[in-house]
């Protein structure tokens, strides 16, 4: 299935500078499988933040549907 | 010869230039005594800028009447010889010059390696 | 042991008698508390007596730096303003930017304290060792930023002003203290204490300076933090966007408030976005001795601030129904130049708004009306028509009126602009904040909200979650370090006060700090009559279930509250009823 995937905040400079891409993924994988497929693993980034579907934000091993946009945001300090 | 840059876009008018420098002249942190003076203020609803920082234009050496200032690839100033009469201070075009105590605090570029374009934050200050 | 960074000098202000007094520091409190919060907050608790008027002769205000102040120390350059509260009775002490806080260290003094109150509105001049007491008749009733520009005008920029507005003046508990007309101590009505002082600004100018041990190696040491610790993309963002940054963040996190907390998500964020507001960016400034540079000085139509924050542009924002730019703008600018905290003085407007939809009292004003909210400003500041209820905050406001439901505040301060639902342990964070509904003591939705595999909807763990928040943030704003630096971690603190003072901290000692400012400012409030019973959360957040957004479906059970609050009080050793034991307040 196709998704969308949005890299937000210092993201994009810690992958190749591509804020937004649309790309191919395997049916209901989740969003740590989306990331991992474009590079990205959550675990070994420096200080990534969460992720988003459609705007709304749900757990790193939430699965994702065709078309949806996926934003992952690097982590926020400050209030 | 390089000399120090503003950009006054980038400032964010932190003053951690003269916090430096005076650190590194005078032995404490006091801006008062400091020989770069950069700082943003509001006034009438607009951002402005104070910019007095050494452009290495030499007035004040040529202007010396006891030539205790000399301009080579940055002005040193002989302080056995100042006399503190103020004729440089007079003659700086970017009013950096401050005469304290009877002698001339003149910007060195730290004798070539600014401290102020070290610390400074946004790139506003450059050496070039 | 005397330690360098300090000046090691208090100016007491007595404002009845027209003197002022040097005294040395408390070099033994500074060894436990070191500056700012934490120093502010120990003399205070040891200077005031309980049950005191927050607005009468005996309150003190207090204004403390840090051993950072005044030296290249990256964003040290903030001040430190305490009193007790007229807003809720607590301990209450707020930050502000600006430089006021540098002028004053090097005027020569790690802290002012003002006591008593001036028989006739005035302003005190301190320039150095100088203090001189001067009339305000001819200020006394103009905006905070009118006052500014007039006594700027009078002394040349190279003073720093701290003024407060009308609202400050006439003792409305929501007023703030303004300098460098955009910068605020906001919370708390620490204006209204400025105000019943009859203290209407304070001018101040230092052309001394700070030592510090090995002065040329501490420079080289704090220039290479600045380029490998500050200016790291996790914090410069702030140099881009300021705190506009957190408003998609928020929305996708489901923490945006909408309609007085009815709701927490909206799609129509896109419209007062940063790249909306920024827009109308005619500069930027930041607070000296900065490295990031936050502030967005913009013009968007006739409106002008340096911002806005996040905070206010969600509550003038979407928490009011408003999408307009403009309009958010406009009531950040008359909030600031009134001298009304733009948090509290929102929050009550909109809850009048949905009192009024509800038609439980009719306020006069809706969701939606932008321009009725910023002509409501003004009316309270000046306590004249609806603006003299309101003015009263959203506490007193509902027990007169009702709503208390939807009177969304700690111990009377109104609630900042993170809807807990979709972050519980900032229901906690709110509830057990040293001085009501505050944001700045332990910011739950950074661990909890936004983090990938961190649950946001349950109690556990809560509890250690805040209280580390909390500690950290009580040592960073007890070294007046802005909350910005978000990379400092406790070895560069212990590394930076080692090179400042030429006394060796350790990490340990910086935790440790943390848990006495926690304690002393507990201790402060206990003394006040403060327990369980006012660690509370607004009845909207257990009885509703959010509507929208990615918390749609979340209420916080009130049991799951009290479990998180159990757990608060165990791991600081306070009983179940929140109160610190004696033995614990005998070691502050």
């Amino acid at each position: 299935m196709k998704i969308t995937i949005s890299l937000r905040g210092t993201l994009p400079n810690q992958l190749d500078g591509i804020k937004e891409r649309v790309v191919e993924v395997p049916d209901h994988c989740t969003c740590d499988e989306a990331l991992k497929s474009i590079g990205m693993d959550y675990t070994k980034m420096k200080r990534f933040g969460f992720v988003a579907i459609n705007g709304k934000r749900v757990m790193i091993h939430d699965r994702l549907g065709e078309g949806d946009e996926l934003k992952a945001y690097s982590s926020i300090s400050g209030g | 010869m390089k000399r120090l840059k503003f950009s006054k876009e980038k400032c964010i008018g932190c003053q951690l230039c003269a916090q430096v420098c005076s650190g590194m002249k005078e032995g404490a942190y006091i801006p008062s005594k400091a020989r770069i003076d950069i700082e943003t203020y509001y006034d009438n609803g607009n951002l402005k800028y104070k910019d007095s920082y050494c452009i290495l234009c030499g007035i004040c050496a040529k202007a010396c009447p006891v030539q205790c200032i000399t301009l080579g690839e940055y002005l040193t100033v002989d302080w056995s010889r100042c006399i503190g009469c103020g004729t440089c201070q007079a003659k700086c075009p970017k009013k950096v010059i401050k005469i304290i105590d009877e002698k001339a605090y003149i910007c060195d570029t730290c004798q070539g390696n600014p401290t102020c374009v070290q610390i400074c934050p946004q790139h506003a200050l450059t050496f070039e | 042991m005397t330690m360098l960074g300090y000046k090691n000098c208090v100016l007491r202000v007595d404002l009845t008698m027209k003197g002022a007094t040097m005294e040395p520091l408390r070099m033994d409190w500074a060894e436990k508390y070191i500056g700012s919060k934490g120093l502010a907050i120990k003399y205070l608790y040891e200077e005031l007596k309980p049950g005191i008027d927050a607005l009468g002769p005996e309150n003190k205000l207090m204004f403390t730096n840090g051993p950072f102040t005044g030296t290249p120390v990256p964003c040290s350059g903030k001040l430190s303003v305490a009193a007790k509260s007229p807003a809720t009775g607590t301990i209450n002490d707020c930050s502000i930017g600006g430089h006021a806080g540098i002028q004053i260290k090097y005027a020569g003094y790690d802290a002012i304290i003002f006591e008593g109150k001036l028989k006739e509105p005035g302003y005190v001049l301190i320039e150095d060792g100088k203090v001189a007491f001067k009339d305000a008749s001819d200020l006394w009733g103009l905006g905070s930023h009118e006052a500014e520009k007039i006594l700027a005008d009078r002394y040349g920029h190279d003073y720093s002003v701290l003024s407060i507005g009308p609202a400050g003046e006439n003792l409305v508990t929501m007023s703030c203290i303004n300098s460098d007309y955009y910068r605020q101590a906001g919370r708390g009505g620490i204006g209204a204490v400025m105000g019943s002082k009859n203290l209407k600004a304070i001018v101040v100018r230092g052309t001394g300076g700070v030592e510090v041990p090995n002065i040329v190696e501490a420079t080289k040491r704090i220039i290479e933090i600045m380029q490998q610790d500050v200016l790291q993309e996790d914090n410069t963002f702030v140099f881009d966007y300021g705190t506009t940054a957190f408003l998609e963040a928020c929305n996708d996190g489901g923490i945006l408030p909408v309609n007085n907390f009815q709701d927490a998500t909206d799609e129509r964020w896109v419209e007062y976005n940063g790249d909306v507001l920024l827009q109308g960016k005619k500069g930027k400034r930041g607070c000296g001795s900065c490295g990031l540079g936050c502030g967005n000085f913009l013009q968007i139509g006739d409106a002008i601030c340096e911002g806005p924050e996040y905070e206010s542009i969600a509550v003038a924002g979407p928490n009011a129904g408003v999408r307009d730019p403009e309009a958010i703008v406009k009531f950040n600018q008359v909030a600031d130049n009134m001298g009304l905290d733009t948090i509290s003085a929102g929050d009550v407007i909109i809850w009048a708004m949905e009192m009024t939809e509800k038609g439980i009292h009719d306020f006069g004003i809706r969701f939606g009306e932008a321009d009725k909210m910023i002509q409501y400003l003004e009316l309270m500041a000046k306590r004249e028509g609806v603006g003299a209820d309101l003015a009263l905050g959203v506490k007193a406001c509902a027990a007169k009126y009702g709503g208390e439901d939807f009177a969304m505040h700690v111990k009377g301060l109104e609630y900042p602009q993170y809807e807990p639902r979709g972050s519980w342990g900032m229901s906690l964070a709110y509830a057990v904040s040293d001085r009501g509904a505050c944001h700045m003591r332990a910011y739950a939705p950074n661990v909890e909200v936004f983090a990938a595999a961190v649950p946001p909807y349950t109690a556990e763990g809560k509890g250690q979650m805040v209280y580390e928040l909390a500690e950290s943030n009580a040592v960073k704003f007890s070294l007046c370090i802005c909350d910005f630096w978000g990379t400092l971690n406790y070895e560069t603190m212990a590394e930076l006060l080692t090179i400042v003072t030429g006394k060796t901290w350790t990490v340990e000692e910086m935790g440790e700090v943390g848990r006495r400012v926690i304690n002393v400012a507990r201790a402060f409030n206990q003394r006040e009559g403060f327990n369980r019973k006012d660690d509370t959360m607004p009845k909207r957040l257990a009885k509703e279930a959010l509507k929208s957004g990615a918390a749609a479906g979340q209420s916080i059970p009130q049991e799951a509250f009290e479990d998180m609050l159990d757990q608060y009080y165990d791991v600081l050793g306070w009983d179940r009823n929140g109160m610190m034991p004696d033995e614990m307040i005998c070691q502050l």
